[in-house]
């Protein structure tokens, strides 16, 4: 089974480079730079799981050393569109996009664009950084990936393959029988996080120290969990029960990566995990209020990243 | 006529700087630090209306010369406690108050401190910062308002204050409807603070937004609610005024809070939104957005207090 991965980023680095490590047939679509840097370093991975540092085989373009039976894809959300075309040449009639980004919108895309036929569900949980050296750093004890046919069809060869790849090479997770409830509940819990985190400028201890900080975030993760209930996806009661109570954790010092984004400077996918999420709850009539604010909060951000504001003084 | 001023930021720093170049007495009221820079470098102001380095009157100690007709309080509302400490000494039987602070719950603590009968009502329309080398940039208005808060003539001592401020070049003075001023004054502050805080932009990166003009204009609405259930709605005019300068495209105007919280410092969060927010409770009037507005500086608040500012969250 060959593999393209498109991006050697954080989690696509961390998965295509233990993948590698376990003896599967991996190829990274990257840009020049990160060609240059990964025939210079290696690919270096620090890992709570062991660190790693080996060759990576690259491509510059998608129609090189194809075609290819899984394509990775684990851009970010507002490089889609750009990666959308670089990966088209990888593309046999055969072969099985497997995205995993956050939200849901870029099935939307991916499906128009390539056909629902290759495109399955994905998601990833780590904890995984790539530090300016280019080096991934993955911190959490865990580092899983999700991925099933959505419509809860059975899963195609390719992907049980996969799954067998992913467990040979030590990565958690696998092929999900209910990998479009796993989006929705993933979905859930990262637009709540980074709507508040981001329009509250603090770690989830932070906003819950606020007077109105709990009530809040409660809001905000049952807005969320009525456009899922809309979609079909209502996560039950077992899963919002944990869902609430990781929100809510008094102390925590956990923060959204959207809040690290920002405070960077850096951009943000803030139409992808909240824009389209207050999209489809119009779509249903569902009220978000506070997803409304936080939304404004990531555009004016925005707007003031575009006009070179971030980082001078306001006044 | 003896003027104190506490404070030498943009507004007790400008308004004391003109009012000595006009031959004006007075003395700034400072802590040590803040002090012992003015007395050896002068009171620097940039301004457009004319730059000067004036060797001001400097105390450290209220009880230092004294007795003083006018105390001006122009400091943050969040040093109030500590405003009052240093004010007690200098204040006599004949002495008046002017707070210029902003919001309302500075008066119930100056009154019962000090008697109601000794303090005025007082703001400031003066846009300023301090620089870095602690010189007060000055920057467009430069307005005070004040006057007896039960809307009687002005005591003598206004009436001198004001008089004294004309001649410096400073705009307005008297004003026998303070109340009413303050309460105008809060409503537009109450918004333009509480959403450039919880939007960490200007006017006009929030007017960029789909839905930034219908947020300033719901907590507008929000705080003129809360005006009016205490009595003192604004007019058409003043409203409309108001509306116009929070909505404008492509405005750079900004509230100083934002500045402050970009800066890690202390922010007049209570003061400004969260006593605005209560009132709003208290009437029964909903208030969506000043909520949030609160909420934001408050978990500011607590990320500051924590050493988190700065920090990567991450």
């Amino acid at each position: 089974m060959k593999i393209l991965i498109l991006g050697a980023g954080a989690i696509g680095g961390y998965v295509g480079g233990r993948l590698q490590q376990s003896g599967a047939d991996v190829t990274f679509l990257v840009r020049p730079a990160r060609h240059a840097a990964l025939a210079r370093d290696g690919l270096v991975i620090k890992s709570t799981k062991g660190d790693i540092t080996q060759k990576a085989k690259t491509v510059a373009s998608g129609s090189e050393g194809g075609p290819y039976d899984i394509v990775l894809r684990t851009c970010k959300a507002y490089d889609l569109d750009s990666a959308i075309e670089a990966v088209a040449p990888a593309l046999g009639p055969d072969t099985t996009i497997v995205p995993l980004l956050n939200g849901y919108r870029h099935l939307d895309t991916l499906d128009a664009r390539f056909g629902v036929g290759r495109v399955v569900g994905g998601l990833a949980r780590m904890g995984v950084a790539m530090s300016e050296k280019g080096e991934i750093l993955h911190t959490s004890p865990f580092a899983a990936i999700s991925f099933g046919e959505r419509g809860g069809k059975t899963a195609r060869p390719g992907l049980i393959e996969l799954d067998a790849a992913v467990k040979k090479a030590g990565i958690d997770g696998g092929l999900n029988g209910r990998i479009e409830q796993d989006l929705w509940d993933k979905w859930i819990m990262l637009c709540t996080l980074a709507s508040t985190c981001c329009l509250m400028r603090g770690t989830e201890g932070d906003i819950l120290e606020a007077d109105e900080g709990t009530a809040i975030m409660l809001e905000t993760v049952e807005e969320c969990r009525k456009v899922a209930a809309a979609a079909g996806n209502d996560p039950g009661e077992k899963g919002m029960a944990n869902v609430r109570s990781y929100l809510t954790q008094k102390g925590s010092r956990f923060a959204a990566s959207m809040l690290h984004d920002l405070e960077k400077g850096s951009m943000v996918e803030a139409d992808h995990v909240v824009g389209d999420m207050i999209a489809r709850a119009k779509k249903a009539g569902v009220a978000t209020p506070n997803l409304r604010l936080a939304y404004a909060h990531l555009q004016v951000y925005l707007a003031r990243r575009a006009r070179g504001g971030i980082g001078k003084p306001a006044m | 006529m003896k003027i104190l001023i506490l404070g030498a930021g943009a507004v007790g720093g400008y308004w004391g700087a003109r009012l000595h170049q006009s031959g004006a007495d007075v003395t700034f009221l400072l802590r040590e630090k803040r002090a012992e820079k003015v007395r050896r470098e002068g009171l620097v102001v940039k301004s457009a209306k004319g730059d000067a380095v004036l060797p001001v009157k400097v105390v450290t100690k209220g009880s230092e010369g004294g007795p003083y007709d006018v105390v001006v309080l122009a400091c943050k509302a969040y040093d109030l406690d500590s405003a009052i400490a240093s004010i007690a000494p200098a204040v006599t039987e004949a002495t008046t108050i002017v707070p210029m602070l902003n919001g309302h719950a500075h008066f119930a603590t100056l009154d019962a401190r000090f008697g109601a009968e000794r303090v005025a009502g007082g703001l400031a329309r003066i846009s300023g910062m301090l620089g870095p080398n602690g010189e007060i940039l000055h920057s467009g208005a430069s307005g005070v308002s004040f006057g007896e808060r039960d809307g009687k003539p002005a005591r003598p001592a206004l009436a001198a204050l004001e008089a004294a401020s004309k001649k410096a070049g400073i705009d307005g003075g008297v004003n026998a409807n303070i109340n009413q001023d303050l309460w105008d004054k809060w409503i537009m502050l109450g918004s333009i603070a509480s959403m450039c805080s919880a939007m960490r932009g200007n006017v006009g990166d929030i007017m960029e937004t789909e839905d930034g003009a219908a947020l300033m204009a719901e907590i507008l609405e929000e705080c003129r609610k809360v005006a009016a259930s205490e009595g003192h709605a604004p007019s058409e005019k003043v409203l409309a005024g108001i509306k116009s300068g929070l909505t404008q495209k492509g405005s750079k105007n900004v509230a100083s809070i934002l500045g402050d919280l970009e800066k890690g410092g202390p922010v007049e969060s209570r003061q400004v939104v969260g006593d605005m927010l209560a009132r709003a409770r208290k009437a029964g009037i909903a208030a969506p957005n000043l909520r949030f507005a609160y909420a934001h500086l408050q978990a500011y608040e607590a990320r500051r207090a924590r050493g988190g500012l700065g920090q990567p969250t991450k």
